[in-house]
């Protein structure tokens, strides 16, 4: 069980196999340094949104393991592509990002109970800006509006709860449940004004049904919920979501191994 | 775990909300209430009522908006829609009309700050009571940093508005699926005000926002559909005032404003060219366009007297950006905007405000009804 836990679970305390190289469709391309360190980086995002992280592990406390991670992203190309006429523009295209940099830290621990792995973490998010922010550049999109406005607030906290459980031999489920906060950042205030950053946190909910074929290829399902203060008031929306359809669609996620 | 599945059954329906929002052919729309409302100031004491039609164009005033002139902005800054928001109370407070139509009202949209400004001129102004029909309403609109967007017709008024209606206006068919998608759902707005019932005729008002660009014949689709809801009130006794943004200039007028309104490095009237005209600056798109609102003068009371709708005087809009020269804007060169009943208005009562030029690109068109009625 332990060994398995090493492989796959990006999410947890346990630190990648040393060698072994993960890739998703949607997941990080995740490789083992060493047997309690591992990098991890979108590769295709890479070019226009430099990023990586660092998962080291650390003592066992008791039967559990506990890992710290850091992240970092350089979001302003990404956002700077964003920001455009036309159709794609997501961000006023008069508004130019300044160099800004993400750093994510985060407490890991992981153990087993009752044949369930739990994940707890927690940890602090940091949005350092090198010029001028715009205060009309946000995208009040769910995912994405909370993990930009810390770039706004200059700094956040997030915690969650992971749930892995076996199903079948090759059958898993996994939730989890993750929140966001925005210290200092008010809840949307009702004194109808101008008000560009409010909304101080968000929930965001997952549930997969992973099946692994083997070690090195497993097919992922199922969907995401997200809910936060915003601007504009509360919004939940299910995901995957096109919006032409108007319909949720599940996510279909593929990962190899090597 | 029966809780847990209700929970998540609730969110699961209020995440799956449509992206953006497509109307039926009628459906009620939202009704606001001023947070403190005097008493006795909704109850209708007898006398003149006032009313006012007004496109307010979401509280920006003359930014140089992207979509309606040849500015290249898109979200409005907190000092703009901060200080226009508050000259539009002053301007509703100094005219005090009784019945407020408004057309480009935003409700927590990001190009105006989120704000509410429904809820806002409720509780800034006399008025007590509002409906709100949404023209545009999506999550989010991925083009030029629009994002979220909700905008749309208002019936504001003194006295309590009953049985509303959201009327669907038909969509343009010049656009692509995508496009269409994405785009405004033009609406007309109707309220029964049952304070203003006169010898049992229900008194109604009605608020339209028609097609401005559309290079079809949804402009006469609009107007003919306008025309029917009017009919439909004055043939079964009841009585209306009404108006709004008809985007058409009254007959007789000038309609050929391309010139005017032609942005730096665009071109039209050049043979070969395309567009030759440019959309919304020209009014003879279709067979019959020049007189289109014909039928409105002759059924009904204009609050601009048909001997006086092409004097200089009511014009109602320009676009911001239009200037005469380098220094001057040209702030009114045609009139769009209207108000009409089905009972008499005030002798002279009828009024176009230009001195708002700065508080919008179009200029408010107010009058008065005298109160005794003559069909």
């Amino acid at each position: 069980m332990a060994g398995e836990h090493k492989q796959w679970n990006s999410h947890s305390a346990h630190v990648i196999t040393k060698q072994r190289w993960e890739i998703g469709l949607f997941q990080p391309l995740r490789h083992g340094l060493s047997d309690d360190l591992e990098y991890a980086t979108y590769p295709l995002w890479f070019f226009v949104m430099p990023n990586v992280s660092f998962k080291k592990a650390h003592e066992d406390r008791g039967s559990a393991k506990t890992a710290s991670r850091l992240s970092i992203v350089y979001p302003t190309p990404l956002l700077n592509m964003l920001s455009n006429e036309g159709i794609g523009g997501l961000i006023d295209p008069n508004i130019t990002m300044p160099p800004m940099l993400g750093l994510s830290g985060s407490l890991l621990m992981s153990w087993d109970a009752f044949g369930v792995m739990v994940t707890s973490k927690a940890g602090i998010d940091l949005g350092l800006s090198m010029g001028k922010l715009d205060t009309r550049s946000n995208i009040d999109l769910p995912i994405v509006y909370h993990r930009l406005e810390v770039f706004h607030n200059k700094w956040g906290v997030h915690a969650g709860l992971d749930l892995t459980k076996d199903m079948t031999r090759h059958l898993q489920l996994f939730v989890d449940l993750d929140v966001r906060l925005l210290p200092g950042l008010e809840k949307r205030n009702e004194d109808q004004s101008y008000q560009m950053h409010s909304g101080n946190h968000s929930i965001e909910h997952k549930l997969l049904l992973i099946w692994s074929r083997s070690s090195r290829f497993r097919i992922i399902t199922g969907y995401k919920l997200v809910s936060g203060d915003f601007p504009h008031g509360n919004e939940t929306r299910l995901l995957p979501y096109v919006p032409m359809l108007e319909k949720w669609v599940p996510i279909i996620e593929l990962q190899w191994a090597r | 775990m029966k809780h847990y599945v209700a929970i998540l059954v609730f969110l699961f329906l209020q995440g799956c909300e449509p992206f953006v929002s497509e109307f039926p052919d009628s459906s009620e729309p939202l009704t606001f209430k001023a947070s403190n409302v005097e008493t006795g100031s909704s109850v209708y004491q007898g006398g003149s009522i006032k009313v006012l039609t007004w496109n307010m164009r979401f509280g920006i005033g003359r930014f140089p908006f992207f979509g309606d002139s040849c500015g290249e902005d898109v979200i409005a800054d907190e000092q703009t829609v901060t200080q226009t928001m508050e000259a539009i109370v002053d301007t509703l407070n100094v005219i005090d009309a009784d019945i407020v139509l408004l057309q480009e009202v935003d409700l927590e949209s990001k190009r105006s700050g989120y704000w509410n400004q429904i809820q806002y001129l409720l509780d800034n102004t006399n008025l007590n009571h509002g409906v709100y029909a949404s023209t545009w309403k999506a999550d989010f609109i991925p083009t030029d940093g629009i994002g979220r967007i909700n905008t749309g017709n208002a019936i504001l008024s003194k006295y309590p508005l009953e049985s509303a209606e959201r009327i669907q206006l038909r969509l343009r068919t010049d656009q692509s699926s995508l496009v269409q998608y994405f785009y405004l759902r033009r609406n007309i707005l109707k309220a029964e005000i049952p304070e203003l019932t006169m010898d049992q005729k229900l008194f109604f008002a009605v608020n339209i926002h028609a097609t401005a660009f559309a290079t079809d014949d949804t402009k006469q689709q609009h107007v003919n559909k306008y025309l029917e809801v009017l009919g439909n009130i004055h043939s079964s006794g009841n009585v209306f005032i009404s108006g709004g943004d008809l985007n058409a200039v009254p007959p007789d007028a000038v309609t050929d404003y391309c010139m005017n309104d032609m942005c730096s490095g665009e071109n039209y009237h050049v043979e070969g060219l395309e567009p030759y005209h440019k959309e919304g600056s020209y009014f003879e798109n279709f067979l019959g366009e020049p007189d289109i609102l014909s039928p409105l003068y002759d059924s009904y009371q204009p609050a601009i007297h048909e001997d006086f709708r092409n004097n200089p005087e009511h014009f109602t809009h320009a676009p911001t950006t239009s200037m005469i020269d380098g220094n001057t804007h040209r702030r009114h060169d045609r009139k769009i905007d209207y108000l009409f009943t089905n009972l008499n208005w005030e002798e002279n009562s009828g009024f176009t405000h230009q001195g708002c030029w700065e508080v919008s690109d179009h200029m408010p068109v107010s009058a008065t009804l005298s109160p005794t009625i003559t069909n």
